[in-house]
């Protein structure tokens, strides 16, 4: 009996270990390996260069600005994301009339394919018939350069990736919120503490673990956005919105710099498990008991 | 330190009466249980004093105020949850004080009273712990240390023990027993457990379908139950109902036996009438040879130790009795009881009202 259960584990644990090594570890060594070569297309006869890619990429003005565009992007849409999906989801844990219909509604936005959130996004703003610019018009104001500007732009692709991915915190911490006793909220009402002490001194605390691993998710997700960014700007103007994902992409496929595309995605990689680690010491998943 | 009054206290929840009209008066310092099965409108009533259930009609008095639209904050009451309701990621210590920093005490006063109130628990120990580092017992204890150490003018406890084990429950009943003797707040505690109720009420409110049946010391509900409810609530094991009628005499007949009606102290209906007559088991004793018998076969023996608790079927009529202890005492048997003279109670057939002279 145990011997067979035995043989089981290993076996799932081999299958587990066979499609990880296929389908992340070999492609992330192969990336890395590439980083070290220097090629002008995925077909030609690579030479090694050793820490060449690198040391040309991180002199680039390029490199920098992307990293720091790519902290700004990720950065301003993950606070944002995080306030909103609080607060929507404190409302929407009230009972109100139609709770449920507007509880499906608030969903709706992250189960839209992206492409399509982009072409709408834009058609909206279209700067002669989008409705938005049409009806800022008819109120006397506009037009706003949506993706024109550098500081619009950034603050537009912002704005889409916030509408688009709100609704997973809203989710997480909607189903945190239900989890929560109500007796702890009676507890501190007879004990004294109003509304904003109640949200301090008990949501906060008890949404703290749904709040780490939220933080972490999108964290890490909108640190590797690309689609929402590529489909609205390019990483443009003037590179206004080029972070390291689309640095990367334009130097392996566009500019055929395949090594240097590699490094760059290699750096990325190595700046985002560094925050990771960072924000694992700062917010540990579970308390030391 | 203060008394609570209830004047025609309701609450409704949509077409739902869930406390209908209720009037309590508990005196400053009173230690009052209510008491009665699940859904009697007990614990909704309690939530109305501490101020977490709105009231939909009547008033609430603490003292001299009248705290019916006050925030719980504002009645200056503390609350024991059932399951404890312990502030997760706060330590002992900081579940202590909470009421008390939100009060803006100082913090030398938040010290000293967390202090004394750990010590008078017996948790000085624990104030560093995480309420999962704690047991059960501990759990409560520090729930009513969280009490404590805000000196409210009462207390207010929901099923306080109902989560804790036999034993750890009976010894907490002692502990809750001893610090009501101790603050002298005024404390109102509910429960489902009539041992509960029983040993630690100064007086007992007996409630059912959100009305009061009954309030009075433990042993006046006891000896002298006002309806048929109370009667077969209060007591263990649960008092004998017999359905039947005064015949002639007057006489009430039961398996076989007639019992004469006592001569006074009730205001019994003429022959015909319905009644439910009630024997408690433990005042049916075996039958001596003069005197009425119930006689039957025994169904069901339950030996208690120092006691021994039969079930007899008498003429398709079923009674618990019971008795001193009796080893010979067996399913199958034969016998004959007979009730305990002055130990009869006596309620109207339809309204199950007592018909003992008040």
């Amino acid at each position: 009996m145990r011997s067979r259960n035995d043989w089981v584990i290993w076996a799932f644990l081999a299958a587990g270990l066979a499609v990880t090594v296929a389908f992340v570890l070999v492609p992330v060594g192969h990336a890395i390996v590439l980083s070290l070569q220097q090629a002008d297309s995925f077909i030609s006869t690579p030479r090694f260069v050793g820490l060449a890619n690198y040391a040309r990429v991180l002199g680039e003005e390029a490199f920098w600005r992307a990293a720091g565009n790519g902290l700004i992007y990720s950065g301003l849409s993950i606070v944002l994301q995080v306030l909103l999906g609080l607060g929507f989801a404190m409302v929407l844990n009230e009972a109100f009339p139609g709770q449920r219909l507007v509880r499906g509604l608030a969903v709706l936005p992250y189960l839209l394919p992206t492409v399509v959130v982009a072409l709408t996004f834009q058609w909206m703003t279209d700067g002669s018939f989008g409705i938005v610019t049409v009806l800022l018009a008819e109120l006397g104001l506009g037009p706003i350069p949506w993706f024109e500007r550098p500081d619009t732009a950034m603050a537009s692709v912002v704005l889409a990736s916030v509408w688009l991915w709100t609704p997973f915190v809203t989710i997480c911490v909607l189903a945190g919120l239900q989890g929560i006793p109500l007796s702890l909220y009676e507890a501190a009402r007879v004990d004294g503490a109003g509304a904003f002490a109640r949200f301090w001194h008990i949501t906060l605390p008890q949404l703290r673990p749904v709040l780490t691993v939220v933080v972490l998710l999108r964290a890490i997700w909108m640190f590797n956005k690309f689609d929402i960014i590529w489909l609205l700007t390019k990483g443009g103007p003037l590179g206004a919105t080029e972070h390291l994902p689309i640095l990367a992409y334009k130097r392996a496929f566009s500019q055929f710099d395949v090594g240097g595309g590699a490094a760059v995605a290699t750096l990325s990689f190595l700046i985002l498990t560094a925050l990771v680690m960072l924000y694992f010491r700062l917010f540990p998943l579970e308390e030391k008991r | 330190m203060a008394s609570i009054t209830l004047e025609r206290v309701s609450k409704r929840f949509g077409n739902l009466t869930v406390v209908d009209a209720v009037s309590l008066d508990i005196a400053d310092g009173e230690f009052m249980v209510l008491v009665g099965p699940s859904g009697c409108g007990k614990s909704t009533t309690l939530r109305m004093i501490a101020g977490l259930e709105e009231s939909s009609e009547g008033s609430i008095r603490i003292g001299a105020r009248d705290v019916t639209k006050l925030e719980p904050r504002d009645r200056n009451v503390a609350m024991v949850f059932q399951n404890y309701a312990l502030y997760p990621h706060k330590s002992v210590y900081e579940n202590l004080a909470f009421g008390l920093r939100m009060r803006k005490f100082d913090k030398a006063e938040v010290e000293r009273r967390v202090r004394r109130a750990a010590a008078m628990l017996g948790i000085e120990g624990l104030l560093a712990r995480k309420p999962r580092q704690l047991s059960g017992g501990q759990m409560q204890r520090v729930a009513l240390g969280r009490a404590l150490v805000r000196e409210p003018e009462a207390f207010l406890l929901d099923e306080p023990l109902s989560n804790l084990d036999a034993r750890m429950r009976v010894q907490t009943r002692e502990e809750i027993a001893k610090l009501h003797r101790e603050v002298g707040t005024s404390m109102v505690y509910v429960t489902h457990d009539q041992v509960e109720a029983m040993t630690l009420g100064d007086r007992v409110c007996a409630m059912r379908d959100g009305r009061i049946q009954q309030v009075g010391p433990p042993l006046a509900l006891y000896d002298r139950p006002a309806n048929r409810f109370v009667a077969a609530f209060i007591g263990s094991p649960e008092m004998n109902l017999i359905e039947t009628e005064i015949a002639p005499g007057p006489v009430v007949r039961i398996g076989g036996a007639v019992l004469p009606v006592p001569a006074s102290g009730f205001r019994l209906p003429g022959p015909g009438s319905r009644i439910t007559l009630g024997i408690r088991p433990e005042h049916l004793a075996i039958a001596d040879a003069a005197g009425p018998r119930i006689s039957g076969d025994i169904a069901m023996v339950e030996r208690l130790g120092d006691r021994t608790l039969i079930g007899l079927d008498a003429a398709g009529i079923g009674l618990k009795a019971l008795l001193p202890r009796d080893d010979a005492l067996a399913v199958g048997h034969s016998i004959a009881l007979a009730p305990m003279p002055g130990r009869l109670h006596f309620f109207d057939g339809e309204t199950g009202a007592s018909l003992a002279v008040p």
